[in-house]
């Protein structure tokens, strides 16, 4: 029991010499942190202000239809240093100060010395700062060679390595479509386009991250950990209808039309007839280096159409049946009165002409004759009651929706004018109807009207424009925008054909008789509206400036696109809508229609034959079942079925002729001239004869004579 | 649940308190760990801070199995085999020095083929070696004094052991060093020698240096220099974990924040395991710390009275031996915590969150709790 006592005796001590005084120290450490330090750590605590910020994601990308990036974010860095990081030892610092300062200098900026860098950190250092900068704006390589530096090396807590990541909005088309595509973030300006409208999609879900202050003045903020705590969610990737390579041929067609005839501000759209969308949209405005996207003035101004709404007040009385189009009307030389209003039409074709056609009045876009035919219809005072009357000229615009906006997804729609009838409120006069009927005391978009052309262009439908197609997540389709319809019928069938036809002769006949072409045919309509007029009491107009325009649609017989060009105040070359907007849309209808072979017609139309002689299955024969299933499988006409294994073509004008190739009886060595290797094979081995084979192709020539007997002899092939 | 507790009761034999302390142990792991690895979970798993205290748990009941079967064995069965297992745990630790994947810059882990599993050879040698100098000490009482018949076989193999450790672990093998020295000198070992010993220890690590400065990439010292300086290093006020953890444990106050209110586990590297106890004082406070500390003492305390029931001295000293081991670990984590120690990377046994070190740690209980059991029954 000796030994069991001393162990019991050493046990003891270790016991109330090593183990109970260690947990007392170890508890009273514990207190000491607690209370007798616990201020200073707490206060410690909280100065190392550390929030949950949000971090912001990557934007999604814009794409043209052909997935061409119209706007995409492009990723930065700025370095930066913490000389007071708080796992930074004075050791480490020292030791590293030198290279780093040598790196810096030689590698990110030369416009200190090293000796130079090593005073500022070493400055920064004792003067305590958080947060240095080190250079902005840096590639992930070279954040990634900094990384690499002396110090930097030891990463965000014992080296003092920031990095921020930023991003930048590029358009890599500069221009292209520039306002519709839009743009966000910009603190002075709310966000417009499709950036804007997309916003939701395009801007993703911020992460969150924890990060630490640095600078209480200036409220700066570093992340505390290399990895945020919620990763940010990329924004998704939106999808335009936009076709880049038929904006840009629209852009490029109105820049050149905005120079030569130094406008104001111009626009340009191409619509798909069917669905609506828009594959092209441009816009420029006068600023001091010559024409940029500054405004969307096809989806935002409002303006008085002028000529290019008589189409709107044709289908009117079309519509309700007043007129056919070879009904004769007075149009007085081109000059009239209404209510001491002088009214003159803006072409000079009707000078000479005391009346003709209501046809011939449209394509000449006689303004007297079209403003007193809606007069005559609509203007008859005695008829004032809710459906009669201007009244009701009011309702057919109506129903042909020019009162709505299209509401296009891009924010910023220019809201149409339509005066109510006889209302005070409109300031409604005796002149208002007549000037009303060629598109004046009114005001649309340009992307109303071409809606409106559109609708005529599509029988009648009238769709939605829009710009967006698809939404997509890391290139998977998650949501798709559908053309819509906004109304089945605008017209009956027979104002709408009626509608083609007087179009069509405005191209072939009237206004914009000098755009035709004789590739394609188009329909459209000119206007030349007057823009910042004045009509005085004493019946006088001052005008100020023009508007020339052109909608249209081609090719007329089966509408694909609908365009309208609108260039405001040109003040050289022309001002007429033929002579300005028209040859901008024939531009754009060239390029379409070069670029778009299925609207040509086909250059041969005679029928040919199936294949020439020369042009025949390089084994021109063959076992049966081998040619029947190669002709079958490429789907040419054929006749003829023989019962022999192998078979031989001829070609015929428009079929193959499929022959019988007797190889005779099968002691005979057969014909295998022409035959591929594989069946002459196939046919001499049956007949028990060795084969030698020398060259390569068909059988070009056989060393035993066809008819001879067959006997196990040796035949040699050559081929060719 | 009366019928549970009788069969439980039925079940678990061996002293009822180290049962208890075991199992408070395994309920504040699950706690602490929760707590802890918040920010881990979101970063890795995305927010998922179930799947780490799943795994913990899946560990920790196999660990509880492990103990519950260890118990149930005889302990004189693990001195029959602890020359054997001594002898396996040497080419493990040389085959962990030459391939074991880097982990954390340091060659601790050795893969299980097929399995997938790491483990850390060091956890598997400390046992053996443990259980070795158990064995060593009991079986040489009768001339336990003597230099060369007693103390150069029971040392010989406590340097082998402690040397291959030392290069990937230092921490490790001068605790283990420890552990074995204070098991000699309950064992009755000559104090002379043990004095010798400490010098000895003290040339071995100075040796250490010197090795790495001719093989550099083989003796990994540089974190250990660099912690050194960061503890001594007035300006540095501890470095930055140790500040975060002394911020932690003030935070806390009498009784703490309470259960996942943690605020220092987002700026705490490696809260779930080498500081886990500054999270468990920040969340339950200075009375939780003590609590932790208590159970350490009392389980040394409960196994320093198997001493006194032994009948065989190789029990007794085994016991010993691995409670040391496990309340000295538990100390050393603690006083890293507490800014006491530098930091080592040894963490707080039963407590961190764990991969296959918890399972020996559990092991170790077993074991305990198996000699406890005996010894119930021969005094019976």
């Amino acid at each position: 029991m000796e030994i069991k006592n001393e162990i019991l005796y050493r046990v003891y001590i270790l016991l109330f010499a090593v183990v109970i005084p260690a947990a007392v120290v170890l508890i009273y450490q514990t207190i000491y942190i607690t209370y007798a330090e616990g201020g200073k750590w707490r206060k410690k605590g909280k100065e190392l202000y550390i929030a949950t910020r949000p971090v912001e994601p990557e934007r999604g990308n814009i794409l043209a239809k052909d997935g061409s990036l119209l706007a995409t974010s492009i990723p930065y860095f700025d370095i930066y240093m913490d000389p007071n990081s708080t796992g930074m030892s004075e050791k480490d610092f020292m030791d590293n100060l030198d290279s780093l300062a040598h790196c810096i200098a030689t590698y990110v900026d030369n416009t200190f010395t090293p000796g130079g860098f090593r005073e500022f950190l070493l400055d920064r250092r004792r003067a305590g700062d958080r947060y240095v900068l080190i250079k902005r704006k840096v590639s992930y390589a070279e954040r990634k060679f900094i990384e690499q530096f002396p110090l930097f090396n030891l990463g965000r807590n014992r080296g003092g390595f920031i990095v921020e990541k930023r991003s930048e909005r590029k358009r890599p088309f500069g221009l292209l479509a520039q306002r519709t595509i839009g743009y966000t973030g910009r603190e002075d300006a709310k966000p417009i386009g499709v950036e804007g409208t997309f916003d939701e999609y395009l801007g993703g879900q911020p992460g969150k991250e924890l990060m630490i202050q640095v600078d209480r003045t200036n409220d700066i903020w570093i992340p505390l950990e290399d990895l945020s705590l919620v990763e940010p969610k990329t924004g998704d990737d939106v999808v335009m209808t936009i076709d880049i390579n038929m904006q840009d041929a629209t852009q490029e067609a109105l820049l050149r039309a905005m120079n030569y005839h130094d406008a104001e501000w111009g626009t340009a759209v191409v619509m798909e007839v069917k669905t609506g969308a828009i594959r092209a949209i441009a816009n420029l405005g006068r600023t001091d280096s010559g024409w940029w996207e500054t405004f969307n003035y096809a989806i935002g101004t409002s303006v008085e159409p002028g000529s290019t709404f008589k189409t709107a007040s044709m289908m009117a009385m079309m519509e309700d049946g007043f007129i056919k189009l070879s009904d004769t009307i007075q149009i007085d030389r081109g000059t009239t009165e209404f209510f001491e209003q002088t009214m003159v039409d803006a072409s000079p074709f009707s000078a000479k002409i005391d009346s003709t056609t209501v046809r011939h009045a449209f394509e000449i876009s006689s303004n007297v004759g079209m403003a007193k035919l809606v007069t005559k219809y609509y203007g008859q005072k005695e008829r004032i009651n809710k459906n009669e009357g201007a009244a009701r000229f009011i309702q057919r615009l109506k129903d042909f929706n020019l009162h709505l906006p299209t509401g296009i997804e891009v924010g910023g729609e220019g809201n149409p004018y339509i005066k109510e009838a006889y209302s005070k409120e409109d300031q409604w006069s005796g002149t208002t109807l007549p000037w009303m009927a060629i598109g004046y005391e009114l005001q649309l978009t340009p992307l109303q009207l071409l809606t409106f052309y559109n609708a005529i262009a599509n029988g009648g439908t009238l769709v939605k424009p829009y710009v967006v197609q698809e939404i997509q997540r890391f290139g998977e389709t998650i949501r798709t925008f559908k053309p819509t319809i906004l109304k089945r019928k605008i017209a009956s069938a027979k104002t709408i054909s009626m509608m083609h036809e007087l179009l069509d002769s405005v191209v072939t006949r009237g206004t914009a008789y000098k755009l035709r072409t004789d590739e394609y045919n188009f329909a459209g309509k000119t206007g030349t509206a007057q823009v910042g007029y004045r009509r005085t009491s004493e019946g006088k107009t001052f005008i100020r400036g023009y508007q020339a325009s052109f909608v249209g649609y081609f090719p007329s017989e089966a509408p694909m696109y609908s365009i309208i060009v609108v260039i405001n105040k040109p003040r050289r070359g022309g001002y007429y809508g033929s002579d300005v907007a028209g040859p901008v849309f024939r531009e754009i209808t060239d390029y379409i229609y070069r670029t778009q072979v299925k609207l040509h017609a086909p250059l041969n139309q005679q029928p040919k034959p199936a294949l020439a002689g020369q042009q025949l299955p390089a084994s021109s024969s063959g076992t049966r079942a081998d040619v029947l299933k190669v002709l079958d499988y490429l789907k040419l006409p054929r006749y003829g079925n023989p019962a022999s294994e192998v078979v031989a073509l001829r070609a015929q004008t428009d079929s193959l002729m499929v022959l019988d190739r007797s190889l005779t009886a099968k002691n005979v060595v057969p014909n295998v001239t022409g035959l591929g290797l594989r069946d002459a094979l196939y046919v001499l081995e049956n007949r028990g004869l060795r084969v030698e084979v020398d060259g390569y192709g068909k059988v070009a020539r056989q060393s035993l004579l066809p008819g001879t007997r067959a006997q196990g002899q040796t035949i040699k092939l050559f081929l060719q | 649940m009366s019928t549970l507790l009788a069969r439980i009761n039925a079940e678990l034999k061996g002293d009822r308190a180290i049962w208890a302390i075991f199992a408070i142990l395994a309920i504040l792991s699950i706690l602490a760990v929760y707590s802890s690895t918040g920010t881990l979970a979101y970063r890795e798993r995305g927010g998922n801070t179930e799947s780490y205290l799943f795994k913990h748990a899946v560990i920790l009941s196999a660990g509880i199995l492990l103990a519950y079967l260890a118990h149930l064995l005889h302990y004189m069965k693990f001195s029959r085999w602890a020359p054997f297992l001594l002898l396996a745990s040497i080419p493990l630790l040389f085959l962990t020095i030459a391939i074991g994947p880097e982990i954390n810059d340091a060659r601790r882990w050795i893969q299980i083929p097929y399995v997938g599993l790491t483990f850390q050879t060091s956890d598997f040698a400390k046992l053996a070696l443990i259980i070795y100098v158990a064995r060593a000490i009991s079986s040489k009482q009768e001339y336990i004094k003597d230099f060369n018949s007693a103390f150069l076989p029971i040392i010989v193999p406590i340097l082998i052991i402690c040397a291959l450790i030392a290069p990937a672990d230092l921490s490790t093998a001068m605790l283990l060093f420890l552990v074995c020295i204070l098991m000699m000198f309950i064992g009755r070992v000559a104090v002379k020698y043990i004095l010798l010993l400490f010098l000895l220890g003290l040339c071995v690590f100075a040796a250490l240096i010197l090795l790495h400065e001719l093989m550099p990439d083989i003796i990994r010292v540089e974190t250990w220099v660099s912690r050194w300086s960061e503890f001594t290093d007035p300006s540095t006020d501890g470095g930055y974990q140790v500040q975060q953890a002394k911020i932690a444990i003030a935070n806390g106050g009498a009784i703490g924040l309470g259960p996942g209110n943690s605020i220092q586990r987002n700026f705490l590297p490696a809260s779930y395991s080498d500081f886990i106890y500054a999270i468990i004082c920040e969340e339950y406070g200075v009375l939780g710390g003590s609590v932790i500390i208590g159970l350490y003492v009392l389980l040394f305390f409960r196994t320093t009275r198997l001493v006194t029931k032994s009948s065989k001295a190789f029990g007794a000293m085994l016991a010993m031996g691995l409670s040391l081991s496990l309340v000295l670990q538990a100390f050393v984590n603690i006083a890293v915590s507490v800014n006491l120690l530098p930091v080592t990377g040894l963490t707080l046994p039963m407590l961190s969150m764990g991969g296959t070190s918890l399972l020996f740690t559990c092991m170790a209980f077993g074991i305990i709790l198996s000699v406890s059991k005996f010894f119930e029954s021969e005094t019976e």
